[in-house]
């Protein structure tokens, strides 16, 4: 049998951990024994929680970072001992407004990066004007960054990260501050750049925005994975079926017999004049279930398979101990 | 990647950071004040003989200055910046970046020599004759050079010891003594001369008085290399230091915490 060797995936990680140890303070486990392949070619989305790690490993990979131990590879390539081929396969974004010069215009900033990775006098002419044009940065491109608003500087960032043609990006948080129509406009980005062959590894806050541009996605807590696949693989780790919303319900108890079967919860909101009915077995029960709403009068129905939202908040909504994390609002 | 490329990639993007901001400009705000002070002081005793001293003193100490404080605040800047890590992850050698970007402030801080010569001129009524342009250039040049290292080094000092920048404003003026900015070493106590024979700037500060006096260069050649050892020193020290720092910013992730 010929043995085929398979492309060494965009990112590899074995058993990675980091611990900071700030000085005077106690040690942080920011990775902890962290084993995960995202294939290249393809989005894939790391999702968690403020403090999760995930930045921390976009630094590690990005080779700013040291591993406390364990490994990591970047499309082949260790990154801590080949850190210079490493970096001449990335293009990284870190999110918000810091990191570019200020007292530069986009159009020098991008053309400094160019030089940063190496680019010649007339590449760097022509990839610069592509960029600004693809950001939608044409006409403001000879303006100081510092005037520029925080949207717009991200879409500097995001432009800098593409000055090397890089086969792999990371995209730490890109869309901090980015107006709807910008954050739009960058998902058509994203899907772009999955068409040109590359490979992009975003972290987001945004479950609309992994939802809609990731072909994977991974749930990070507290410096371990606790989930990875498609989004349709994530929606199985929930412990729930389909879930089907009942609209403009003031008294749920009209329902309440009807819908008493087995493996169907239901969970009445009166604020919001909802009924959340979660079915548990097949589509024979859904039939039912969707039978007897109907047969209540009620046709302002949606349904469908749990949104990546809710499975985010259904695996890392709560602490370990049952806990609702987050902020102390409403609570 | 090349260094040289990269070199001068710092030393635009130094250049343009710098445009339209007076902040990096201060010692040359002070550098003419400073020479009609001395000139005057000079000139009021009676010893228009010292204009020289009076002239190049200011100038070297904005060259000092200019170099030590702002390019040594490079890197710290960078962390603050938040551009620190994308310098990092880019294929390019940070050390030529940050030479390149220290060698401009360095090249701007010379005008400072200009300014001085003028003011110079303008209070005595007559420039100040430099006797031997081409070992004045030369020295310049080295002195500019060696200047670049040790204001890498200064770089590299400021992230690695905090508290290094507390004390920065002071940790200029000894070095004006050590250097013989306005008084050569020469003149100093013996137990203060050995010191400052370590320091490039002695060397050069010295040369250069001889290069505006019309009597002969001595013993040139011995004290361009002692220039240029110390200077290349500085490279050494610098080069090191800047491994050590950019190590321990990957090992501890400290430096990205402003
Ligand atoms: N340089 C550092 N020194 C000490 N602790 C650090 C450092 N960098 C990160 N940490 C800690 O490591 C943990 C992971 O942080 P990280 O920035 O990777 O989280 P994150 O998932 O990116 O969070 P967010 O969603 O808020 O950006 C946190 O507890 C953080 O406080
Ligand atoms: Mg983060």
């Amino acid at each position: 049998m010929a043995a085929t060797t398979s492309p060494p995936d965009a990112l590899h990680l074995e058993s990675l951990t980091r611990v900071f140890t700030p000085r005077g303070k106690a040690p942080v486990t920011a990775l902890d024994g962290v084993d995960l392949r995202l294939p290249a070619g393809g989005v894939h989305g790391l999702l968690g929680p403020n403090g999760a790690g995930k930045t921390t490993l976009c630094k590690i990979a990005c080779t700013v970072l040291l591993p406390t131990s364990g490994r990591a590879s970047v499309l082949g390539f260790d990154v801590v001992r080949d850190a210079a081929e490493v970096r001449r396969e990335i293009g990284i974004v870190f999110g918000g407004e810091r990191g570019l010069y200020g007292r530069l215009s986009a159009r020098e900033n991008l053309e400094f990066w160019c030089a940063m990775h190496g680019l010649g006098r007339r590449e760097t002419r022509t990839r610069v004007s592509a960029l600004l044009d693809r950001l939608g940065l044409a006409d403001r491109a000879d303006s100081l960054v510092e005037t520029f608003s925080r949207g717009m500087k991200q879409r500097v960032h995001l432009a800098r990260g593409l000055v090397a043609d890089p086969p792999l990006l990371l995209l730490d948080e890109p869309t901090v501050g980015m107006d709807p129509v910008s954050a739009h406009d960058f998902r058509a980005l994203v899907g772009e750049l999955r068409t040109e062959g590359r490979t992009v590894v975003l972290t987001t806050h945004d479950m609309a925005e992994a939802e809609s541009v990731c072909d994977t996605v991974t749930f990070v807590d507290h410096g371990r994975v606790v989930g990875t696949g498609t989004p349709g693989d994530v929606r199985g780790l929930l412990a729930r079926g389909s879930r089907i919303r009942v609209h403009d319900v003031a008294d749920a108890r009209a329902l309440a017999g009807p819908l008493d079967l087995p493996g169907v919860l239901t969970t009445h909101d009166p604020a919001r004049r909802t009924l959340d009915v979660d079915v548990e077995g097949g589509q024979d029960v859904v039939g039912q279930v969707m039978a007897a709403i109907l047969a209540a009068g009620h046709t302002s129905v949606t349904a469908g398979p749990p949104s990546l939202e809710e499975v985010y908040l259904g695996l890392l909504g709560t602490d370990g101990d049952g806990n609702r994390r987050g902020m102390r609002v409403g609570s | 990647m090349s260094v040289v490329r990269t070199v001068a990639t710092g030393v635009v993007v130094q250049l343009r950071q710098m445009r339209g901001t007076p902040d990096w400009f201060l010692a040359l705000f002070t550098a003419p004040l400073t020479t009609a002070v001395f000139v005057t002081i000079f000139l009021h005793a009676g010893r228009g003989d010292l204009t020289a001293y009076g002239v190049l003193a200011p100038a070297l100490i904005a060259l000092w200055q200019m170099s030590l404080q702002t390019a040594g605040e490079l890197i710290a800047k960078d962390r603050e910046n938040g551009s620190l890590e994308a310098l990092l992850a880019a294929p390019a050698p940070f050390a030529a970046l940050l030479g390149g970007r220290v060698l401009a402030v360095v090249a701007v801080s010379l005008v400072a020599f200009a300014e001085a010569w003028a003011v110079g001129w303008a209070l005595t009524g007559s420039p100040v004759d430099v006797a031997h342009p081409w070992v004045f250039l030369l020295v310049l040049g080295l002195t500019a050079l060696a200047m670049t290292g040790w204001a890498g080094v200064m770089a590299c000092v400021f992230v690695l010891a905090r508290s290094a920048r507390t004390f920065q404003n002071s940790l200029s003026y000894p070095f004006y003594v050590l250097g013989g900015v306005l008084v050569p070493v020469s003149l100093l106590p013996t137990w203060v001369e050995w010191p400052s024979r370590l320091v490039f700037l002695s060397w050069s500060s010295d040369l250069l008085r001889d290069a505006l006096a019309a009597g002969p260069v001595v013993g040139l050649g011995a004290r361009l290399a002692a220039v240029v050892g110390l200077g290349a020193a500085g490279y050494v020290v610098a080069h090191g230091l800047l491994g050590r720092t950019l190590q321990r910013v990957r090992r501890t992730g400290s430096l990205a915490h402003a």
